[in-house]
Formats: structure tokens, C-alpha cells, sequence
């Protein structure tokens, strides 16, 4: 009954999510949607290494950088398809990842979360300052969305296009997740942030599967950042810096950390609650900062902790399971 | 020779601010393993107060120094109680958001009060000394000497007084602490307010020897966690030792290789000790 709760509670969320562009009046909102989604895969990446192992890594924003660039420059420069860059970046990231991460998986806790800090102010230094290749803080312009039908059904120009690709792309990298954590991987990803000792001492080599996690979170990051150059046409290395890696670790949080939905909602949560928040204008960034301290303090296990808690009891108030899919 | 004689004086002044941010962060985390992300935004907040007060107050500059560090106490109090003792007995990671949520009501609060431009504090100390073809600018001696005495004074306070004891006590093992009648609910809070009047003091320094503005903490409060990661998370020699490190080597790789880089060579440094010595340059294996 629990399992099928569960299927029918996501079967709502994607229904809902496919029928959003019509609900949408204002173009604006569309564009927060996309942007969302796009959040959305950076952020089950970050809960695979942060919420599932345990390992909170400040880097996820470097390593959308890295696929941001790498798409877009690719595409720009060596005229390569457009597809065929986008679908190259998660293995760059990967391969990056792979190499910063043998070496720093060694150390643990809070080492662990600044030297990927560390690395994330070098990805964005270098960025900016590497200006033959990534003309600096002008950025790249002219970056063209995936080649389709102009003016058809495949028309990448048109944001519900895009917001429907973004969308697949989204509910794909959520059940690769998904079918990670069921696995036997998953298991012992958890196991490794429960106690790493006890997985070494059970005859598991722990960094292996420490570095799948870590590896499998930047290949994350490097799509959605090559979704988003495409989509908006224009990078600079702002958008990497570490603010918007903090702003990944707070999607995991707010969400619920260490479970499928938690990320979805979180990713929704840090892109549209600053924007509802431009009617507060200079104080938005202090409301934003109260709002993260207070759900912090009422809500430490996230948002989906205190949705199912509600749902449960409305279900167990009604009994009969036909309510269930009402919410 | 002269060359790096010269770079490695520049590199102490920029250290010693370094230290400073370094010790605030180091006995926060040796107290409540807590990763304090505001540190920088307060730092910038001890330099806008400071600029305040002298500049559109008319105070005397060592005056309003005096306040913003008073200013400092009570605002590290104040954050110790309001935000980060409801989640104390939480997970690290919450602590880490409770801190990225100050950040922005810091932050926030920065730009509210004292705007967006950027700002330097008009310490009116041009004076620049000349020995031996070395050049040293009056305001880094100042800066180097007052970070000195600061350092000295938190080294004293934590290794002499009583109440330094029961903060050494609490940080190598909490349990035993209370069973020896260390009031554990005080600690906390003597340690955040010592931390944030170090950290406006940090401040200070920063608006006088190069600028405030918005994003000039999180870029400071970085550089802090790489000193700890240096000297050993928790380590009070470890940050002095550290962040003079980290200082030095920023400004060697500015004057020797490429100044557009300097932080990039810093980190990478930081990578490379890390890997190697992951207690940290200080600790013992």
C-alpha cells in the first residue's frame, strides 16, 4: 500500500508538471518553471553525494559550470551538433569529477566540504579569467538551443518546447536516482553516511562507491548546466560561483535530504520563493535569510517531512485510498 | 632577494588579517563544530560600522574601532541565541544552513544600512617607511602590530584565564566538562562574542587596507576555512601558522607568477596540504 502510495504520489507530481505550461498565464512564470527543473536535476545530484552519503560537497555550481562551457564552447567554436554537446557534457564533468574527487574523498566532514569549496572558487576563477577561451566576465553569447523543427512541434525556440524537454530530462535524471538509491549502490551509499568504519570493516571497498556518488552528482550538474546555457543563450561564470552551490545544498535541505521527492520540492522552493519575495524588495535578501533560519529550526527534516505527516493523516482520516491521489 | 623579502612583508600584513578571521572561525568550530559561513559578512559589517561612525559620525577613529569590536560582542551573543543554540543538538548540516541564512539577513542588512558602493576606510596613514630598498606602508605596520596584539591577547585569554580553561575543556570533550561544572550554556556564547568582535576588528582592517562592499565576506570567510583546513580545524596555533601560510604564499604567487591567479595558487596550495597532511601543517599524525 506504502509503495503504491508512493508511485501514485509522483504519477501526480509529473501529471501536474506536463500540465503547468497551460495553467501558466504569465511567460514569466514559465521561465522560473524551466529554470526549476533545470535546479531540479542539480539538485539530485547534490542529494546523492549530500543527502544519500553524506558528503556535503560545495562544488555543484563549478560543475555546471564546467558543462555550461564545455557544450556551449563546442557548439560555438568547433561547430559540433548542438544534441551531441549536450549529451557529451555529463561525461566532461564526470571526467573532471573523477579526478578532484580520487584525491579529495580521502578526507571527511567538513575537510571534505571546503576543499570542494576551494574547488569551486578555482572552476570560477578560472572562468573568469581565462578570458581567450571563456571571454571573462562578458561571457558567451550566441549559444543556439538543440536544432529541431523551426516553427513544428520540435521548435526548441519556443519556451514550452523547452520546458517540456527540460521536463523529460528532469523526471530521467530523477528516476536514475531513484533506481541508484534502490540498488545495492544505494544501499551502500547510505550505509557509508550512516558509518563508513562498519562498511570497510563488512569487506566494502567505501571509496569506490563514495566516488560513484561524487561522480554521478557532477555528471548531473554538467547537464543542467549545458540545459541552461542552451536555454538562455548566454553564460557568464556568475551563475557558477559557490552562491549557487549553496543554493544546490539548501535545495537538498529545505526539500528533505536522503529522499527522492525532497530535491524536486527544494528546487522549486530556491528559485520561485526568492522571486515571490521582489515585492519585499531591498529586504528581500534579509527575509529570504529569516525564512532559511526559521524552517531550519521548525522544520529540520525539510518540506516532504511535513507534507507526508499531513498526508498520512488525512489518509488515515478518510481510510479509503481513492483520497490519496486528491493530494 | 629584496624582491621577496618585500613580497613576504606584504604577505604577513594580508596574513594577519588572515589569523584573525581564522581564530574567530577555529574557536567556533572547536567549541560547537559548527562551519560559521556569517563570520565574513560580520567581518564586513565591523568595517561599515567603523566607517560609519568616523566618516559620517565625526567619532575618532580609534574610538569608533572600540565600538564596532563592542558592537561585535553583542552581535555574537545575539547570534549564539537566537539562531544557532535552537538547533545545537541537530545534525552539522543544519548548523551550516542556520549559517548561510545569517549570511543573508548579514548581508541583507549591509546593504540596507550602509548601501551598495564600495567603501575604504580614510585611516589618513600615508606614511610609507623606507629601510634597506623595503618599502613598508604605515598602515600595514599598524595592521601587522595591531593583529600582534590581538593574537597575543586571544592566545593569553584562552591559555591563562579560567574561563579560557573551561573553553579548552569544553572543546576537547564536552560530557566531561559538564560533569566538572563548566556551565556549557555560558561558553558558547563567550565564544561567539569573542569570535564576532575579531572577526569587525578583521574588518576594520580589510576597509582600511583595501575595501568593503557587498561580497568582499564571502570571498574573506572562504580564505578562513582554507586557514583551518591549513592549520587543523579547531587549532588556535594552527590558524596563527596557517593563515600567515596562506598569506604569504598569496603574495608570492601575486608577485612572482600572476596576480590574476594568486587565489587559485592559494587554494591549489591548500589542496596539496591537505592531501598530503590532512590534520592539517600543525597537527601531529
Amino acid at each position: 500500500m506504502n509503495r503504491r502510495l508512493h508511485i501514485v504520489g509522483y504519477l501526480a507530481v509529473i501529471v501536474f508538471l506536463a500540465m503547468l505550461p497551460m495553467m501558466l498565464s504569465v511567460k514569466y512564470f514559465l521561465h522560473l518553471s524551466i529554470l526549476a527543473l533545470i535546479w531540479v536535476i542539480i539538485s539530485q545530484g547534490q542529494n546523492l553525494i549530500q543527502g544519500y552519503t553524506g558528503y556535503v560537497s560545495i562544488t555543484q555550481a563549478g560543475f555546471m559550470g564546467i558543462g555550461a562551457y564545455c557544450s556551449s564552447l563546442l557548439s560555438l567554436k568547433l561547430g559540433i551538433s548542438v544534441w551531441l554537446t549536450i549529451l557529451a557534457t555529463p561525461l566532461f564533468a564526470a571526467v573532471f569529477a573523477v579526478i578532484v574527487g580520487f584525491p579529495s574523498l580521502r578526507v571527511k566532514g567538513h575537510y571534505f566540504a571546503i576543499m570542494t569549496l576551494a574547488y569551486n572558487m578555482v572552476i570560477f576563477i578560472v572562468l573568469l579569467n581565462f578570458s581567450q577561451l571563456t571571454n571573462g566576465e562578458a561571457g558567451l553569447s550566441g549559444i543556439q538551443p538543440p536544432p529541431g523543427s523551426e516553427g513544428g512541434l520540435f521548435d526548441f525556440n519556443n519556451r514550452v518546447v523547452y520546458y517540456y524537454f527540460v521536463l523529460i530530462a528532469a523526471v530521467l535524471a530523477t528516476c536514475l536516482a531513484a533506481l541508484i538509491v534502490h540498488s545495492r549502490v544505494g544501499k551502500i551509499l547510505i550505509a557509508i553516511r550512516q558509518n563508513e568504519d562498519l562498511v570497510g570493516a563488512a569487506g566494502i571497498t567505501a571509496w569506490k562507491y563514495k566516488l560513484f556518488a561524487f561522480v554521478i552528482s557532477a555528471a548531473f550538474a554538467g547537464f543542467a548546466g549545458a540545459l541552461y546555457a542552451h536555454y538562455q543563450r548566454f553564460i557568464n561564470p556568475e551563475i557558477f560561483s559557490v552562491a549557487q552551490s549553496l543554493d544546490a545544498i539548501l535545495a537538498v535541505i529545505l526539500g528533505g535530504s536522503g529522499t527522492i521527492m525532497g530535491p524536486v520540492i527544494g528546487a522549486f522552493t530556491v528559485v520561485f520563493l526568492p522571486e515571490y519575495l521582489r515585492f519585499a524588495d531591498s529586504l528581500r535578501l534579509i527575509i529570504y535569510g529569516l525564512i532559511l533560519v526559521l524552517v531550519t529550526i521548525f522544520m529540520p527534516r525539510g518540506i516532504i517531512y511535513v507534507l507526508q505527516s499531513l498526508l498520512s493523516r488525512v489518509v488515515s482520516f478518510f481510510k479509503p485510498k481513492e483520497t490519496i491521489s486528491t493530494t | 632577494m629584496i624582491e621577496i623579502i618585500q613580497q613576504l612583508i606584504n604577505g604577513v600584513a594580508i596574513g594577519g588579517v588572515y589569523v584573525l578571521i581564522a581564530l574567530g572561525l577555529t574557536t567556533v568550530f572547536g567549541i560547537l563544530g559548527i562551519a560559521h559561513f556569517a563570520h565574513g559578512s560580520i567581518s564586513m559589517f565591523g568595517g561599515y560600522l567603523t566607517f560609519y561612525l568616523f566618516v559620517e559620525k565625526g567619532v575618532p577613529l580609534l574610538l569608533a574601532i572600540l565600538l564596532s569590536i563592542l558592537a561585535g560582542f553583542v552581535l555574537g551573543v545575539l547570534i549564539e541565541r537566537l539562531a544557532y543554540r535552537p538547533v545545537r543538538d541537530d545534525s552539522h548540516i543544519n548548523a551550516f544552513i542556520i549559517a548561510l541564512g545569517l549570511t543573508m539577513i548579514v548581508e541583507g542588512g549591509n546593504l540596507q544600512l550602509f548601501g551598495a558602493d564600495q567603501l575604504v576606510i580614510p585611516t589618513g596613514l600615508n606614511h610609507v617607511y623606507k629601510f634597506f630598498g623595503l618599502t613598508m606602508p604605515e598602515l600595514r605596520l599598524y595592521i601587522i602590530m595591531s593583529t600582534f596584539v590581538l593574537i597575543v591577547a586571544m592566545t593569553l585569554f584562552v591559555n591563562k584565564t579560567k574561563v579560557g580553561k573551561a573553553i579548552r575543556a569544553v572543546a576537547q570533550n564536552r560530557d566531561a566538562a559538564v560533569l566538572m561544572g563548566v556551565n556549557v550554556n555560558m561558553i558558547p556564547m563567550i565564544v561567539f562574542a569573542i569570535s564576532s568582535a575579531l572577526g569587525m576588528a578583521a574588518g576594520v582592517m580589510v576597509g582600511s587596507l583595501f575595501a568593503i562592499a557587498p561580497g568582499v565576506g564571502e570571498g574573506l570567510v572562504i580564505k578562513g576555512f582554507a586557514v583551518l583546513i591549513l592549520g587543523g580545524l579547531g587549532s588556535i596555533p594552527g590558524a596563527i601558522v596557517g593563515g600567515l601560510f596562506l598569506g604569504t604564499t598569496e603574495a608570492l604567487a601575486a608577485g612572482f607568477i600572476s596576480s590574476a591567479y594568486k587565489d587559485v595558487i592559494a587554494f591549489l596550495v591548500m589542496i596539496v596540504v591537505l592531501l598530503f597532511r590532512p590534520q592539517g601543517i600543525m597537527e601531529k599524525s
